[in-house]
Formats: C-alpha cells, sequence, structure tokens
C-alpha cells in the first residue's frame, strides 16, 4: 500500500478522499440543520410555556431546560441513541421482530441535537420576546387580530429581529455538536476524518483538514447570518 | 356638531356599570357610558383616575369583572371561568368587535418592522381579508389626509413623533371603524407637534366620527368635543356639555381639575 501524500489526502481522484470527505462534510451540515430546526420548534414552544403558560406548563419548561444545561451533551446523544433503540426494539418485538433493533444514528443524533438545542433557543427566544415593544402586540390585539395571525404577521417577525444574534451563537455550537453524533456510527466529518487517519499514517493531515472544514462551514453560515440579521432588523425601533 | 342629532342618533357604544379592580384594587366602580353616533367625548380626569382602563375595557384590552358594553347595539358576551375571573365567552366575537374598534394609543405602536403603508394595510387585508389592491388604495387615500402621503415607505422610527401618531391615526380609519378610542394620543409629543395631530382629530369630528378621547389637551375638549366626562376615582363624577361644565359645573373637584 502507498502512503498518501497530502494532495492525495483532498483529491476527488479514486484513491483520494476528497469525496469522501465532502460526504462526510454535508452529513455534518445535513444533521446540525436538522437539529437545529428541532430545536427551532421546542425552543418556540418553550418560550410560549414560559412567557404564558399556567403554573404546571411553565414549571415543565423550567425542569426542561435546567435539566439539559446540567447533562453533558454526549450523555444526551447516548440516551436518546440507546433509549430510542429500547424502544424500537420492543415495539419490532411486538410485531414480531428479533434481536436488538437499532435506532438509525441520524435520527437518533438529530433529536438529541434538537432537544439540547432546544433549551438554549428556548432562551434565546424568551428573551427576545422581552425585548419586543408590547404595545406593538397590544395593537395587533386592538385591531381584531386573533392569536394565530398575531403570532404570524407581528409576534414572530419582531422577536425573531431580536433572537438572531443569540441563534448564530446556537447554530454555532449545534455544528459543533453535530461531531458528538459520530458517536452513533453516522459518518459526518469528523467520523470520516478518523476513519482516514485511522486507514493511513497521516492522521494530523485528516484532522486539520476535517477543522478547516468546520471553519468553511461557520465561517459561510455567519455570513449568511449577517444578511438575514440586516434585512429583520430595518426599520428597528430607536430608544 | 348638531346637538339635537346627538340625543336622536342611534348608541355606538354603550357601557353600563363598569367595573375592573386589578388585584385588590378597585379601578372602575361602577361606570356608565353612552356614546351615540357622531358624538366625540373627551375623557378627563387625573393621573390613575382609571380613564384608560376605561377605554381599554371597551375593546377588551382589559376584561371587566362585571358590567356590560354594546357595540353598535351588540353586547360583548362575558362568562366566569372557573377560577372566579371573568373572561370572553365568545373570542370571535371579541376579535370581530375589536376590528370595528380603531384604537389610537399614547404610544402610537406601529408595527416596527413594517412600512407605515404596511402598517396600514395590514389589518384590511389580514382581518378583514379585503383584496390588497382596494387596500393599498384607500390606506393611500388615508395618508394623504392625514398629511403623511411622502412618508409610505419609511419605517415609523424614521419618523417624527407627530407623523407616526398620524400614521396610527390612518391604520385605525383604514379598517372603517365604528367608533375610534384614543388614548391620550398626543401626551408623548413634543409640544410643537401637538398640533398637527389635534387638527387631524379634530377634522375627523367634524367629519362626524364617534370619538372616545381620554386627553389632557382641555382646548380640544372644549371646543371639538360634544360631550366631557371626568373621572375621578373609577367614577364619573361630572359630565355634560362642555359649554355647560366648563362654565358652571357643580363639582368643586371639577373646576379645581380645570384651574390646574
Ligand atoms: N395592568 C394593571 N395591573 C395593575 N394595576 C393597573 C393596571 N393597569 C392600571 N392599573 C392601575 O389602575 C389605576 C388606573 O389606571 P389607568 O391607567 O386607568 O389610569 P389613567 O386615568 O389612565 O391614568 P393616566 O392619566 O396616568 O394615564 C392606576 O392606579 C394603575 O396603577
Ligand atoms: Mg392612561
Amino acid at each position: 500500500m502507498t502512503e498518501p501524500g497530502f494532495l492525495d489526502i483532498i483529491s476527488f481522484g479514486a484513491d483520494g478522499w476528497g469525496a469522501a470527505l465532502a460526504a462526510g462534510a454535508w452529513m455534518t451540515i445535513l444533521i446540525a440543520i436538522a437539529g437545529f430546526a428541532i430545536g427551532g420548534l421546542i425552543g418556540t414552544f418553550g418560550a410560549w410555556a414560559k412567557i404564558s403558560g399556567g403554573p404546571v406548563v411553565r414549571g415543565c419548561a423550567e425542569a426542561y431546560t435546567t435539566i439539559l444545561r446540567g447533562i453533558p451533551d454526549l450523555l444526551v446523544i447516548y440516551l436518546f441513541y440507546f433509549g430510542g433503540s429500547a424502544v424500537v426494539t420492543a415495539v419490532g418485538q411486538l410485531f414480531g421482530a428479533e434481536g436488538f433493533v437499532s435506532l438509525p444514528g441520524f435520527i437518533a443524533g438529530a433529536l438529541a441535537v434538537g432537544i439540547t438545542s432546544g433549551a438554549q433557543q428556548t432562551e434565546v427566544y424568551r428573551g427576545a420576546f422581552r425585548a419586543v415593544h408590547p404595545g406593538e402586540l397590544e395593537a395587533a390585539t386592538a385591531c381584531g387580530m386573533g392569536r394565530l395571525l398575531k403570532f404570524r404577521r407581528i409576534t414572530a417577525p419582531l422577536t425573531l429581529r431580536y433572537a438572531l444574534p443569540g441563534l448564530g451563537n446556537v447554530w454555532q455550537v449545534v455544528l459543533k455538536e453535530s461531531a458528538l453524533v459520530s458517536v452513533t456510527g453516522v459518518v459526518e466529518l469528523l467520523r470520516q476524518a478518523q476513519i482516514g487517519a485511522g486507514s493511513t499514517s497521516r492522521p494530523f493531515d485528516f484532522f486539520f483538514i476535517a477543522a478547516m472544514i468546520y471553519l468553511a462551514i461557520s465561517t459561510v453560515s455567519g455570513l449568511i447570518l449577517q444578511v438575514t440579521e440586516r434585512r429583520f432588523s430595518r426599520g428597528v425601533r430607536r430608544g | 356638531m348638531n346637538m339635537s342629532a346627538a340625543v336622536t342618533a342611534p348608541v355606538a357604544i354603550r357601557v353600563h356599570d363598569l367595573h375592573k379592580s386589578f388585584g385588590p384594587v378597585e379601578v372602575l366602580k361602577g361606570v356608565s357610558l353612552e356614546a351615540r353616533e357622531g358624538e366625540v367625548i373627551s375623557i378627563l380626569g387625573s393621573s390613575g383616575s382609571g380613564k384608560s382602563t376605561l377605554l381599554r375595557c371597551i375593546n377588551m384590552l382589559e376584561v371587566p369583572n362585571s358590567g356590560t358594553i354594546e357595540v353598535a347595539g351588540e353586547a360583548i358576551r362575558l362568562k366566569t371561568s372557573s377560577d372566579g375571573r371573568s373572561r370572553p365567552a365568545d373570542q370571535k366575537q371579541v376579535d370581530r368587535i375589536r376590528s370595528e374598534l380603531g384604537m389610537v394609543f399614547q404610544s402610537f405602536n406601529l408595527w416596527s418592522h413594517k412600512t407605515v403603508l404596511e402598517n396600514v394595510i395590514e389589518a384590511p387585508v389580514h382581518v378583514l381579508k379585503r383584496p390588497r389592491v382596494e387596500a393599498v388604495e384607500e390606506a393611500e387615500a388615508l395618508l394623504a389626509k392625514v398629511g403623511i402621503a411622502d412618508k409610505r415607505n419609511h419605517y415609523p422610527s424614521h419618523l417624527s413623533g407627530g407623523q407616526q401618531q398620524r400614521a396610527a391615526i390612518a391604520r385605525a380609519l383604514a379598517m372603517r371603524p365604528k367608533a375610534m378610542l384614543f388614548d391620550e394620543p398626543t401626551s408623548a409629543l413634543d409640544p410643537e407637534l401637538v398640533g398637527e395631530v389635534l387638527r387631524v382629530m379634530r377634522g375627523l369630528a367634524e367629519e362626524g366620527r364617534t370619538m372616545l378621547v381620554v386627553t389632557h389637551e382641555m382646548g380640544f375638549a372644549r371646543d371639538v368635543s360634544s360631550r366631557v366626562v371626568f373621572v375621578h376615582k373609577g367614577t364619573i363624577e361630572e359630565e355634560g356639555p362642555p359649554q355647560e361644565v366648563f362654565t358652571r359645573s357643580k363639582s368643586e373637584r371639577f373646576r379645581q381639575f380645570i384651574k390646574s
């Protein structure tokens, strides 16, 4: 076996690792997007629960964010992977399947990342909502908007503009956390780099390239965020 | 306006025996008020007397503990929920009645993420489901009427307070309201901007619009309104046509109030 050079590692040719690394990067992006979106959904409900829920609902939301702040994210992924698999196995046996059925790593990973980022997004949305001028919301009520219409047309866009900087931070965290999902066997960027590192004698090169790709993803998404932020902050109230 | 018409015109808003408490504090202690179509009622009173609360009960921004509110002859249905609090029995009815009452706030409350024109067409298009083209046409006419047609593509934060309040009035008018509620529309304005807003309101009064105006502008109350209501500690202490109450009020408190 001939040892590949640095250029062979990144080449997209037959012996190169380029295509594999690109696929890994793509998987990383997919996990991050799925996790972030699930977190957004959870965060929206979490913030709503904390802001306008009754004592029980609020207590649940409070417990959720507190617990997730206290558990290592890696552990959450394990819990989801093995817990989810146990559930799937039990259901499978119900229908006559035999042996251990594992929950697909991607689903377990995206859910786990979603649950952790949901806790962070809950706080981001709640803080952002506080910054919205209450009179603007009251004006929507006063002209006869129903709850959903008011949320869609007024509350959400106003909250989002104050949430975007915080959401940017959450996104960066999610991107990094997606690497933890490699423990479930999903071949994302870090896992692919490990595979490459293990099957050649150039581990540093692989990890270095992986780091560069992570950096590129976060830089590009940072730019996209900046543009979005500018769009959403048109007409921000002064003072 | 024509005073005899005011007596025979249909009732636009009727408030009867309204009570409202915040926690242990009773803010409205049995207020009754009637506004006939075309009437302009100025609501006066010192700070904390319950003027805003009264206005906000009419469109259910505050839910009264007891009493009745009728808009154009339709009573808002309330129910008492299991925790003993009073709440609307039919949210759809409340939303519809709100859409028939134009409210103008002290702090303008324009939607800051929308341009002036977008602010004005928002509720007509999305609440009343009117065709957008038609709503835009009407909005432009209204903005011209309040004198800010040239600002229609500006965001509220780029407007002066007076311009913002005139935009807010246009936004309320765009709903073709049966009555308008003003809560201290000029109190947040620099003195030199008060006039332009009052001029617009005077114009609306002359058009025969039904208006309930909480205000500290004695000139407006005296010259424009058909009736003045003086609220003191949650009850109506004095009430009558301005030329009567401003010259010969029986209420010592009201005489003190207008002197200060
Ligand atoms: N949401 C609320 N919760 C608790 N107390 C309230 C609330 N809204 C008003 N109050 C109290 O009710 C009383 C009457 O308030 P209201 O705003 O109706 O007075 P106002 O006559 O409009 O006064 P101002 O001229 O200062 O606007 C005040 O003592 C106020 O503190
Ligand atoms: Mg007030």
